[in-house]
C-alpha cells in the first residue's frame, strides 16, 4: 500500500475505532467519560505522521483521535476506558488524562488552557538538553479564552522556544457557540501582534495538513520559534432533540462527550457527506470502492481486535 | 548574619551547583532581585536564569514541564500570595504527573511568606500550609540556620517537586542559630533542637522564634524544655515528639499560620489522649481588623507562660 493509502487507511482505523468506543459507551458499559472526536481524524492523524522519537505532544481531555493514533491499537484505550489493568495505563488514567509516553503523549489536560504551560516547560526542558524537537501542545475555541493560552504564547516567544500552539476550532464550548458567548477573536492578528507565525488549516485534507505541519516543524524547530496552527474541525454526532414550543425543528445539539445516540457503527464508516467529515475527503484522493473495501477489512480486524 | 543573608548565600550555592538549572521568576536577575533573595544567582553554563514575565500561573506550570521534560527548574516568587493565581497547576497539573510517575525531573517553587503584616486586604493571606494541604504537596518553612542548609541540601533541585518557603518578616533578623540538632527527620520535616523533661515545645510554620524564645526565657529560670520544630506543612507521624510529651506532661505549641486547617491540630489531638498536665495553644488571634493593614506579629508573654508551666 502507498504512502497516500496509507493516511487513508489510519484516518478510517480512528473513525471505525471510535464508534466501537461508541457502541460501548450506547450500550452504558463505560463509567468513565469519553470525548469522541469524530470528524478530528484528518488532523489527529496529520499530527501523528509528523512526530518524532523526541517530539511532544500534548491533547486535551478530547484526546481519542490522537491516542489511537500514536498507540495504533484499539484495546488498550477500550481497556483503560474499562479501566482495567491491561489498559494504556493500566487503568490509572481513565479517558481525559490518558497518556502514551513511550509514543510522545506526556501530558493531557482537562482543565481548559491547562495544558499550555507544561509544554512550554517541557520545551525548555528540550532546549536545556540541547534536543532538537517540537512540542505541540493542542486547545481548542474555548482554550484560548483562557489568560494561560496568551501568557504562554508570549512566553514561548519570549523565551524562543520551539512549540505549535494547535488549536481546533470546531465552534463550540460544550454546548455554547462562538457567537453566543464572546466576540470574535482573530488568532491571526494576536499572533501577529508578538511576531509568531500563524497558519490556518480547514478541509480536513490530510495530504495538505501533513506537508503543512512539517514545514511548520521544521520552522519551529529551525528558527527556535513558537508557532500557531488553527484548524477547523466538526465534532460530528450532533443531533436534534425532539420538537418542542420554542424549537418546532428540534433544539440542536453539537457533540460535547459521552454517545453520540445518532451515530451507528457501519462497515462504510462515513458520517456526513461533506468537508466537515475526512471521510468524504478522503474520497476525493482515493477511489470510494478501494477506501470502503479496506474499511470492510478493518472493520473486521478491529472486531478481531477486541473480542 | 541575618536571616535574609544567610538564606541567600544557601541559596547561592544551592542555584551554582546543580547542572541543567533553570532559575526563573520575576525580577530574579533584575532590579532589586526580589529584595535580595536572589542576589548574586549564578547558574552553570549548561543551566539558564530566565528574568520572566508577570504569569504566575503559568510559570508553575512551566516548572511542570520543565520536571516532566527530566530537567530541573526552580520558580522563585516575591510573594506566597501570588501563587493563588497557580493553583490549578498546584493540584491539577501534578495529579497527572504524579499519577504518571513519568516525570524525572526536578522543581521547586520558593515563595516569600509576607508575614509582617501591613500589607492591606489582598495579600494578608500567607497560609503556606493551605497550599501544601490542597494537594498533598511537599513543603517546608526555613525559619533557622540548621533548617536552611539541610532543606536546601535534601530537596532543592532533587527529583519530585516541593515547595520551599521563606519568612519575610525574619529577613532583618539575626538568622537564629539553634547548633546541632538532638533529633533530625530524615527529610527535614521535623527538628528536636533541645531536649528536657519540663515542658515539650513545638513550633509550626514559622513560628520558630517565639518557641526559641520561650525555651531560652525557661532555661533562665532553670528548667529544662524540650523544642522541636515542624518544617514539614502536613501532618507527620507524630510519635517523636509524642515521647517527649509522655516523659514532660506539658505541652506548648505556636502556630503563626493564619489558616483554619492547621497541621498542629492533628498533633494536639493526639497529645491530649495523653493524660497531660497542661497543655498550651498559642495561635494568631484575629481581630475583626485582620483584613485592614495590621501586624502580623504574635504578642507573646513569655513570662507568664514560664510561670504557668512552673506551677504545677
Amino acid at each position: 500500500m502507498n504512502s497516500k493509502n496509507k493516511i487513508a487507511e489510519e484516518i478510517i482505523r480512528l473513525r471505525i475505532s471510535q464508534m466501537i468506543v461508541n457502541e460501548e459507551y450506547k450500550a452504558k458499559k463505560l463509567k468513565v467519560s469519553v470525548h469522541l472526536a469524530l470528524g478530528h481524524e484528518a488532523i489527529a492523524v496529520s499530527v501523528s505522521e509528523i512526530l518524532e522519537k523526541d517530539d511532544n505532544l500534548l491533547p486535551t481531555h478530547r484526546n481519542i483521535a490522537y491516542n489511537l493514533a500514536r498507540a495504533g491499537k484499539l484495546r488498550p484505550i477500550l481497556d483503560e476506558y474499562f479501566l482495567k489493568p491491561t489498559g494504556l495505563n493500566a487503568g490509572h488514567s481513565g479517558s481525559m488524562n490518558l497518556l502514551n509516553p513511550e509514543r510522545n503523549i506526556v501530558f493531557t489536560s482537562s482543565i481548559l488552557g491547562n495544558q499550555f504551560p507544561v509544554a512550554v516547560g517541557l520545551a525548555m526542558a528540550g532546549k536545556v538538553a540541547g534536543k532538537k524537537n517540537v512540542t505541540i501542545v493542542m486547545g481548542g475555541d474555548g482554550a484560548i479564552e483562557e489568560g494561560s493560552f496568551y501568557e504562554n504564547i508570549l512566553m514561548a516567544q519570549s523565551m524562543k522556544l520551539p512549540v505549535i500552539f494547535l488549536i481546533e476550532n470546531n465552534e463550540w464550548s460544550m454546548s455554547t457557540r462562538i457567537d453566543q458567548r464572546r466576540c470574535h477573536i482573530d488568532l491571526s492578528l494576536l499572533a501577529k501582534s508578538m511576531n509568531i507565525r500563524y497558519i490556518h488549516l480547514e478541509g480536513n485534507d490530510p495530504y495538505r495538513y501533513i506537508d503543512t505541519l512539517k514545514d511548520i516543524k521544521k520552522f519551529t524547530i529551525e528558527d527556535r520559534a513558537p508557532a500557531c496552527v488553527e484548524v477547523r474541525v466538526a465534532t460530528l454526532g450532533e443531533r436534534r432533540l425532539p420538537s418542542s414550543p420554542e424549537f418546532p425543528e428540534g433544539e440542536f445539539i453539537n457533540y460535547h462527550s459521552g454517545p453520540a445516540p445518532e451515530v451507528a457503527l457501519n462497515e462504510w464508516p462515513l458520517i456526513k457527506q461533506s468537508d466537515e467529515d475526512p471521510i468524504f475527503v478522503l474520497t476525493k484522493h482515493i477511489d470510494q470502492s478501494v477506501l470502503e473495501e479496506d474499511a470492510r477489512r478493518q472493520f473486521t480486524a478491529l472486531q478481531k481486535e477486541i473480542a | 548574619m541575618k536571616y535574609l543573608e544567610h538564606v541567600n548565600a544557601v541559596l547561592r550555592n544551592a542555584v551554582s551547583s546543580h547542572d541543567g538549572l533553570v532559575v526563573y521568576g520575576q525580577n530574579v536577575s533584575a532590579g532589586s532581585r526580589i529584595s535580595g533573595f536572589t542576589k548574586g544567582f549564578a547558574v552553570k553554563e549548561t543551566g539558564m536564569i530566565i528574568n520572566t514575565t508577570n504569569t504566575e500561573n503559568s510559570l508553575v506550570g512551566f516548572g511542570f514541564g520543565v520536571m516532566l521534560g527530566g530537567g530541573k527548574a526552580a520558580f522563585f516568587m516575591k510573594q506566597l500570595d501570588f501563587l493563588f493565581l497557580g493553583i490549578d497547576q498546584l493540584v491539577n497539573t501534578y495529579n497527572i504527573i504524579r499519577n504518571s510517575k513519568h516525570a524525572k525531573g526536578s522543581f521547586t517553587i520558593l515563595p516569600v511568606t509576607v508575614d509582617m503584616g501591613y500589607e492591606g486586604p489582598q495579600s494578608s493571606s500567607n497560609n503556606f500550609a493551605d497550599f501544601c494541604s490542597m494537594a498533598r504537596i511537599d513543603g517546608y518553612a526555613v525559619t533557622n540556620k540548621y533548617d536552611t542548609e539541610k532543606i536546601i541540601d535534601i530537596h532543592f533541585g532533587r527529583p519530585g517537586f516541593r515547595i520551599i518557603s521563606f519568612s519575610q518578616r525574619m529577613y532583618k533578623d539575626d538568622i537564629i542559630d539553634p547548633g546541632e540538632p538532638i533529633l533530625a527527620d530524615k527529610d527535614m520535616k521535623f527538628v528536636q533542637y533541645r531536649d528536657g523533661s519540663d515542658a515539650t515545645i513545638v513550633t509550626f510554620n514559622f513560628s520558630f522564634p517565639y518557641g526559641w524564645q520561650l525555651g531560652l526565657e525557661m532555661e533562665q529560670t532553670g528548667l529544662k524544655p524540650a523544642v522541636f520544630n515542624v518544617s514539614y506543612m502536613t501532618p507527620i507521624d507524630w510519635e517523636p515528639i509524642l515521647r517527649s510529651v509522655r516523659k514532660t506532661g506539658k505541652l506548648v505549641v505556636f502556630d503563626d499560620s493564619k489558616s483554619e486547617n492547621l497541621s498542629c491540630f492533628s498533633l494536639l489531638a493526639a497529645a491530649r489522649g495523653i493524660s497531660l498536665k497542661k497543655d498550651i495553644f498559642i495561635k494568631r488571634k484575629l481581630g475583626d481588623n485582620w483584613l485592614n493593614p495590621v501586624s502580623d506579629a504574635m504578642d507573646i508573654d513569655y513570662k507568664s507562660i514560664v510561670r504557668e508551666l512552673s506551677s504545677q
